[in-house]
């Protein structure tokens, strides 16, 4: 099944996808206890699109988040990134792409909690080798709305504030592509409706393209696009659909 | 870089702390080892000393130096050791950090460069503590020297501000060196571990350690079965090197060991929940179990092997003197005494030996075109060839001892590896006159201590110097007579000291023993005590990690004190791993011996050091683990479970 493209209407159909996976098999293991964590999936996400990826447990949502960013490699098929073919590209051009092109989100923030929240926005480019001028990291936590927390390490700051500051440094190189692993997953809902909004205005502000995995049909509401994974293949695809609709789905997915 | 470098440094101090702990102990014990050996170099003979005086104060300087040598060895490959096993687990802990550092755009030079300037910060900051350190250091081991009689009580180590830059550079090589191997592999480190807790646990077992543990265990061996014939130099250093190697050797693969290990403990499961905990987390915390075992393997192994190999050593020097000797008591008196021996009933053969007060000079080669000349004060004993080869089975490799009249000497044993030759000559100085003397034949060598370097025919001393000296009479009892009744004969003619040759050659190897445990407190008193710190340090590092594990174990219902309980537990485990491998070194150490001519008789097992070790290990294993563990478990458990890395 392939879904050429995952958005209705807002960007010209001729942009090149900012990610796309082309017939990718991933298994783990090998003989008779080999598990297909990935079973043939096609999908493209052009830039200016925000696409959610949901299903049960053990679907392959986070394969295959893992194997579109090249954080791991495919048994199979082909995975272009930002118009660069990585399906085997080597550990060197993958770390450069990284500084380039993509940004990530955790569920659990990940940020270094030796740093203040300003360090941390800093760091990637940083070891890109990219000098950014103070105002330009401070631009950044003004853009989430911590502007004066710059000096404040991740434990001096709640849930919803470092994911601010993992965004924020997520997106100071402005990345082709983020994606974000369960980003509301450990908020409450009023810091996780900050987050989303924020990740909206990415989208929309400046074009980027936003890979989600959720469990949660109100942050999967939130993108443009909600497809469905189940045993490793796509099942479905929403475009546009409340939370409640998502949610039925995937009852139906599960049950 | 460095300033980030500098910002997680400062933030996991706790973690760094012990790293830093090792760097400056080592940096001390090298230091002190150094300066000490540097000591050695410059005799301090108090004005008007005499001659003969002098040149054995000269002597002791020199007999010690090659004893502080092997301890500046030791520390060095202890230090490098400790510090590389205590990096390789402070590395590992941070393995998540590292892991997001590359999800963010780090490359693996990046990081490779992080963990090396912690290195250098590290290197640089312990070697300023292991300076200071230093100096106490060095009066221990000076008190330890002069303690164990090696050097007179007038000896003092050596200040040179050239330790100063060696001690930085000493600090900042061993924390480099290290920590490449844990930076090397932490370069590898796959973005992905970031996002899931995965890989790290999954191959502990590189093909480095593989490699590494392989070759030291293949070296291990090639040493033991070069062991069984070697004088007492030999065997200290291939005890040292056996101890030494056996123990990175097992370390390296102790990962495979361990959880082995800890399935030879599936027993203790059954009794309870608690020892199946323990159990568990024994096989799965690998990386830990490893890095505290590792330093426990080498001090057991150490001071076992060491212990028990100078220990065989000497009881199969004392077989091997017993051997040559044909006779059934010694008598010792002095030369004049002696005399009246062989006129007692009952006494076939009496072969006296005289220990010579002159001063002899020879040319040694040790290569075909290095040659130097050198005196002995000491050892030179003489003999009558013919009363000595009634009661001796030993014969000149070259030459033969008939030959020992007029103008002649022979090489002893203690000279057979210096490359005396036959043929050449020997300045003789007897009291004011100065004779030269012919080598006539060479003696082989034996695995005595202190064997005699040289013999020299009895008439060769004036008659005044016979009647003086100090005199070791062996006595060949005639067939037929009871040995009990011609000793009581001799004690009667009130000779001198009667001893039956084998208490006699207890004797010996007795006071060998004795010089054996000063040795070892020279070389290992210090180097115990940084292992010891090591294990406790790996230990604390490895509780204070493990906060979350706790606080996760006591919201599953476990108590505080079960938790600790549980903790100690596993640390019992890991302690009876570290003292079994270490163990096993120490047999191995012995292993050559086993196949020499005594076989099993001569082996020297120290089982009362064993049982210290055993008891103290234990004790502050589980001393430490108890204390860190209960550290560990103040914290309410929902902080902490909830709480972000």
């Amino acid at each position: 099944m392939t879904f050429p493209s995952a958005q209705t209407g807002a960007p010209p159909a001729v942009a090149p996808p900012a990610v796309e996976l082309q017939s990718v098999a991933k298994r783990y293991g090998s003989g008779e206890t080999a598990v297909r964590a990935l079973d043939g999936v096609s999908i493209a996400f052009p830039p200016g699109t925000w696409t959610a990826v949901m299903g049960p447990s053990g679907s392959g949502k986070s394969t295959l988040l893992h194997c579109a960013a090249g954080l791991d490699r495919v048994t199979e098929g082909r995975v272009v990134l930002a118009g660069r073919d990585i399906t085997h590209a080597s550990e060197r051009v993958l770390t450069d792409l990284r500084r380039r092109a993509l940004g990530f989100v955790f569920q659990n923030f990940n940020l270094v909690g030796a740093l203040t929240a300003e360090q941390n926005v800093a760091l990637p480019p940083r070891l890109a080798g990219v000098r950014v001028g103070r105002q330009q990291i401070r631009a950044a936590l003004e853009d989430v709305g911590l502007g004066d927390r710059g000096r404040h390490r991740p434990r001096e700051l709640s849930g919803g504030q470092q994911q601010r500051v993992a965004i924020a440094r997520a997106m100071v190189t402005r990345p082709a592509v983020l994606f974000a692993d369960e980003p509301t997953g450990a908020l409450d809902s009023r810091s996780a409706r900050t987050v989303l909004g924020l990740m909206r205005r990415m989208v929309d502000g400046a074009g980027q393209c936003v890979v989600m995995v959720t469990h949660d049909p109100v942050a999967a509401a939130a993108a443009d696009a909600v497809v469905f994974l189940r045993d490793g293949r796509l099942v479905d695809r929403l475009a546009g659909a409340s939370a409640r609709e998502v949610a039925d789905r995937l009852a139906t997915l599960e049950g | 870089m460095w300033r980030m470098s500098w910002s997680t440094f400062r933030e996991r101090w706790t973690l760094f702390a012990g790293a830093l702990l090792t760097v400056a102990f080592g940096v001390a014990l090298v230091q002190a080892s150094v300066m000490v050996t540097l000591g050695t170099g410059r005799p301090r003979i108090p004005a008007g000393t005499p001659a003969a005086e002098a040149a054995r104060i000269r002597d002791a300087y020199e007999g010690v130096a090659s004893l502080l040598g092997m301890t500046v060895m030791l520390s060095c490959f202890l230090a490098v050791f400790i510090v590389g096993s205590t990096f390789a687990f402070t590395v590992a802990q941070r393995r998540a950090d590292l892991a997001l550092l590359r999800t963010l755009g780090g490359s693996r030079r990046q990081v490779m460069t992080l963990l090396l300037a912690e290195a250098v910060i590290l290197g640089l900051l312990g070697s300023l503590g292991g300076i200071a350190l230093g100096v106490p250091f060095m009066w221990i081991q000076t008190w330890l020297l002069t303690g164990t009689g090696f050097v007179p009580d007038a000896f003092a180590p050596v200040w040179d501000n050239g330790v100063l830059i060696a001690s930085v550079s000493v600090g900042i090589g061993m924390a480099l060196s290290g920590s490449l191997a844990a930076a090397l592999r932490a370069a590898r480190v796959r973005p992905l571990e970031a996002l899931r807790d995965i890989g790290g646990a999954a191959r502990v077992m590189t093909f480095g350690r593989w490699l590494w543990g392989g070759t030291m265990l293949l070296a291990t061996g090639a040493m033991v079965s070069a062991q069984g014939s070697v004088d007492f130099l030999g065997a200290l250093m291939i005890a040292l090197g056996v101890s030494l190697c056996g123990s990175v050797g097992l370390s390296a693969l102790s990962p495979l060991v361990v959880p082995l290990a800890g399935h030879l403990l599936r027993p203790l499961a059954r009794f309870g929940p608690l020892a199946e905990l323990a159990q568990a987390n024994l096989r799965d915390g690998r990386r830990r179990a490893a890095a505290t075992a590792a330093p426990m393997i080498a001090l057991v192994a150490l001071l076992v092997g060491l212990t028990a190999m100078l220990g065989t050593q000497a009881n199969a020097a004392g077989a091997d003197v017993r051997r040559d000797i044909l006779g059934q008591l010694v008598v010792t008196s002095t030369g004049a005494d002696a005399e009246r021996i062989a006129s007692v009933p009952g006494v076939e053969a009496a072969s006296t030996a005289l220990t010579a007060d002159i001063a002899l000079t020879v040319t040694h080669r040790e290569a075909p075109d290095e040659r130097y000349r050198m005196t002995y004060q000491s050892g030179i004993v003489a003999i009558d060839p013919d009363a000595y080869q009634r009661t001796h089975r030993r014969r000149p490799v070259s030459g033969s001892l008939d030959a020992l009249r007029g103008r002649a000497v022979v090489a002893g044993p203690g000279v057979a590896e210096t490359g005396v030759r036959r043929g050449s000559s020997a300045v003789a100085r007897i009291g004011d006159r100065t004779t030269t003397l012919k080598v006539v034949a060479r003696m082989p060598a034996t695995m005595e201590n202190n064997s005699d370097a040289f013999l020299v025919p009895r008439d060769l001393l004036p008659p005044a110097a016979v009647a003086s000296a100090r005199a070791e009479t062996v006595v060949k009892v005639a067939p037929g007579t009871p040995v009990a009744a011609v000793a009581d004969r001799l004690r009667a003619a009130r000779v001198g000291k009667v001893e039956t040759v084998d208490r006699w050659v207890a004797a010996r190897v007795a006071e060998q023993q004795e010089q054996n445990d000063g040795v070892m407190i020279v070389l290992m008193g210090l180097a115990a005590v940084y292992a010891v710190v090591a294990v406790i340090n790996a230990m604390v590092i490895a509780g204070t990690e493990r906060r979350r594990e706790f606080a996760v174990a006591r919201l599953t219902g476990l108590s505080r004190r079960q938790v600790v309980r549980s903790a100690l537990l596993e640390s019992c485990g890991v302690t009876l791993i570290g003292i079994s491998l270490g163990l096993l070194v120490a047999t191995a150490a012995l292993g050559g011996f086993l196949f020499g001519p005594s076989g099993t008789e001569i082996l020297a097992v120290p089982w009362r050091l064993i049982a210290a070790l055993v008891a103290g290990a234990f004790a502050i294993s589980a001393l430490t683990s108890v204390l860190t563990t209960r550290a560990a478990t103040r914290v309410p458990p929902v902080a902490l479970a909830a709480a972000r890395e």
